[in-house]
């Protein structure tokens, strides 16, 4: 498969997608309220057969991103526009009683391939709605409930769903989507805890792809493998994505791994995008000081390389002191007195690729792609 | 340069309910004053466990080999056989800390959550250097500093969540280092961390070994990182050294199938288009460890009949430079 062929028809519209917590600290007499801004004004698109990798340091939003997308987590604002082939919904504001009525709307747009605003929906609704999305998490140990069979930890969403209540019909459903993820038929009456690492992961690949969603998070789901099980299970993904046509958030600290399997790449930064592009220009062509520093620290496996890691002073701030100005302010290098005093803005500084840097145009980051000789 | 730690034919055996494992055979490496040796291989290949055992903080239900060999010689020139002395009592607790120090992956679990960074980095002062309380808060004090943790004179007085994972790896840094070890065992000290972060403390390690003349053992399973901080390495397959060398050049032309597979699976950026190249099959269970090579089960390139029957000899192929495996070792090969 080609990653340079990005597909076109776009699945998900985020929006200025932001989401707060409230942190409470108690005081002796009054409770103070501070706001974190896990993830603030979050905007792009995701297209349907494409997977869009998301890349930031520890505390960045990373996680925070593909569950506000999924709902798993409430947004704050902004909204999540998932693309139906009969028209868009928008449930914005939508009452009670507007909510009922698309609920079984919902039910239909699933059959139907639709779409939704999916952080507008609630309990049933969302239910109803969650086997269009799945997750894949980091750790396949812990994700594994030890007490139930392959089979059924695989069928799991389907029944939770009742997407499919025939057994024979369910069987019928794991068994194919555990010979497509290379999972031994004879296996599934096994427990989990017989299996090695790569396999779990299959397992779980396999659970996210049962009910034929259109998009699937997978949030650092290669991270705990070792590199040869790694390189399998990302090969997996690429082929399940060319037969199944679905969309991957392939969220992971991993850049190396990102490239590999991403069409485009977002970075992003205590809660902000800082970059986003084609992986091609992203990781050759970086306009963004912090993704260049980023780049510049991965080490790799070649001795003759040169490894002069950009020093970035001091830490990751704490989302809940965010810098004024561009976050990134107080460890850029080419920090001016404008960047602490205003925000940049988000903008498509060349054809898909996009910033929020002021002096991004000055930059030249670019390295040399081996890539491009073929 | 002088030869600090020899460690021959270590064997490490486990009791348990399915019967003994031994999950370490025959493992030989050394360490030079001032040089870095990278240990390296994935999950259950045996590489912590076998610094364990050189510090013996191998639980009650291990057991090492009856011709392993593990001596190190300590900062005044005695030579020390750890492999005779007791878990606990006066001879280990002198090597632990002051001779030999060890850092961990997560510094969470190795600091104590209910006392400051500084009251633990003053305890371990103390223990090693004849100071008084005021002096050895100084010490911590400029400890700190020298690992790069900024306002250290505030940060010494705080408890250990209050750091962030960097910092916290740092404080670790300056804890063992206080001790003053001869040799540092560092236990996948930034694979927890950020990559901007693992930048940093990776410069740090080099920084602090050239100035105080340690030797180390860098244990990963990153060999991007291996490129970067080791002078030697050793490739460790399920227990065993399959190819050990120095580190550039081991990485450029790796000779063992095994350490070729885990450099090709690399992703790597100047080939974004083709398929990444997984080894293939599984990593066999310490309890079903296959016979002959045991690597054999997931070799493209093995010899059936001699690889799957007879453990294949280390070979030296140049000097500096050995690898466990028949497809090197005409001789033996001619003569099976």
């Amino acid at each position: 498969m080609s990653l340079d062929a990005s597909p076109r028809e776009t699945l998900i519209e985020v929006r200025n997608l932001s989401v707060h917590f409230p942190i409470r600290q108690k005081r002796l007499f009054r409770t103070d309220v501070q706001m974190l801004r896990a993830v603030d004004d979050v905007s792009f698109d995701i297209n349907r057969g494409e997977t869009v990798g998301l890349v930031g340091e520890s505390g960045s939003g990373k996680t925070t991103v593909g569950r506000a997308i999924l709902r798993a987590i409430d947004p704050t604002g902004g909204e999540v526009i998932f693309h139906s082939a009969t028209g868009d919904i928008d449930l914005a504001g939508a009452s009670e009683e507007e909510l009922r009525k698309v609920r079984s709307q919902l039910q239909m747009a699933f059959r139907e391939e639709g779409g939704v605003a999916v952080q507008n929906l609630a309990g049933e609704a969302l239910r109803a709605f969650r086997p269009r999305m799945s997750l894949v998490f980091q750790d396949p140990y812990s994700s594994l409930n030890p007490r139930m069979t392959v089979r059924d930890i695989i069928a799991e969403p389907l029944v939770a769903s009742g997407l499919m209540r025939n057994r024979d019909e369910i069987d019928e459903r794991v068994r194919d989507i555990a010979a497509r993820c290379k999972l031994n038929l004879e296996h599934l009456r096994r427990f989990p805890h017989a299996f090695s690492g790569g396999q779990r992961q299959r397992i779980c690949i396999a659970r996210a792809l049962v009910s034929k969603p259109e998009f699937v998070v997978c949030d650092e789901s290669v991270s705990a493998l070792d590199v040869s099980i790694q390189a399998e299970i990302v090969n997996l993904l690429k082929d399940l994505q060319e037969e199944m046509g679905v969309s991957f958030l392939f969220i992971a600290h991993d850049l190396s791994v990102v490239a590999q399997i991403s069409h485009r790449v977002a970075v992003l930064y205590v809660g902000k995008f800082v970059e986003y592009a084609p992986t091609e220009k992203l990781f050759f062509t970086p306009r963004h000081p912090y993704t260049h520093a980023l780049l510049s620290a991965i080490p790799l496996a070649d001795p003759d390389a040169s490894f002069e890691p950009i020093r970035l002073q001091g830490e990751i701030p704490n989302p809940l002191k965010a810098p004024s100005g561009c976050r990134f302010h107080t460890r850029c290098p080419f920090a001016r007195e404008r960047c602490s005093a205003e925000a940049p803005d988000w903008r498509e500084i060349a054809d898909e690729h996009f910033v929020a840097c002021h002096f991004a145009d000055e930059f030249d980051f670019s390295r040399p792609n081996l890539n491009a000789a073929e | 340069m002088s030869r600090m730690l020899t460690v021959e034919n270590l064997s490490i055996s486990f009791r348990t309910d399915e019967g003994v494992i031994t999950p370490v055979q025959g493992v030989s490496f050394h360490v030079d004053q001032g040089r870095t040796l990278g240990l390296v291989g994935e999950s259950g290949s045996g590489k912590s466990v076998s610094t364990k055992a050189l510090m013996r903080l191998l639980p009650g239900t291990a057991s090492l080999g009856a011709d392993t060999r593990m001596h190190y010689t300590t900062k005044d020139g005695r030579v020390v056989e750890i492999e005779t002395l007791a878990n606990d009592g006066e001879p280990i607790r002198k090597l632990r800390g002051g001779e030999i120090g060890m850092i961990f992956q997560e510094p969470m679990a190795s600091f104590s959550p209910v006392y400051t960074i500084g009251n633990q980095m003053m305890e371990a002062i103390q223990l090693h250097r004849p100071m008084g309380r005021r002096e050895a808060r100084s010490y911590a004090v400029e400890m700190l500093n020298k690992v790069g943790i900024s306002n250290a004179e505030a940060r010494v007085d705080q408890y250990p969540h209050e750091l962030s994972g960097g910092m916290r790896q740092r404080a670790m840094i300056a804890l063992t280092l206080s001790a003053g070890p001869a040799l540092l065992i560092a236990d996948e000290p930034t694979t927890a961390l950020d990559v901007t972060i693992q930048a940093q403390v990776l410069d740090l390690m080099r920084d602090l070994q050239q100035e105080l003349g340690m030797g180390m053992i860098f244990i990963t399973h990153d060999l991007g990182v291996i490129a970067q901080i080791a002078d030697d390495v050793a490739v460790m397959y399920l227990g065993t050294i399959v190819e050990r060398g120095p580190a550039r050049e081991v990485i450029r032309a790796p000779q063992h199938p095994y350490t070729q597979g885990l450099l090709a699976a690399i992703p790597s950026l100047d080939k974004l288009h083709d398929r990444l190249s997984p080894v293939p099959g599984d990593i066999p269970s310490p309890n079903a460890r296959p016979t002959g090579c045991p690597f054999h089960t997931r070799c493209a390139q093995k010899i059936a009949g001699l690889c799957d029957a007879r453990p294949p000899r280390e070979i030296q192929t140049q000097p500096g430079r050995a690898v466990r495996c028949w497809l090197h070792d005409d001789e033996g090969r001619n003569a099976a």
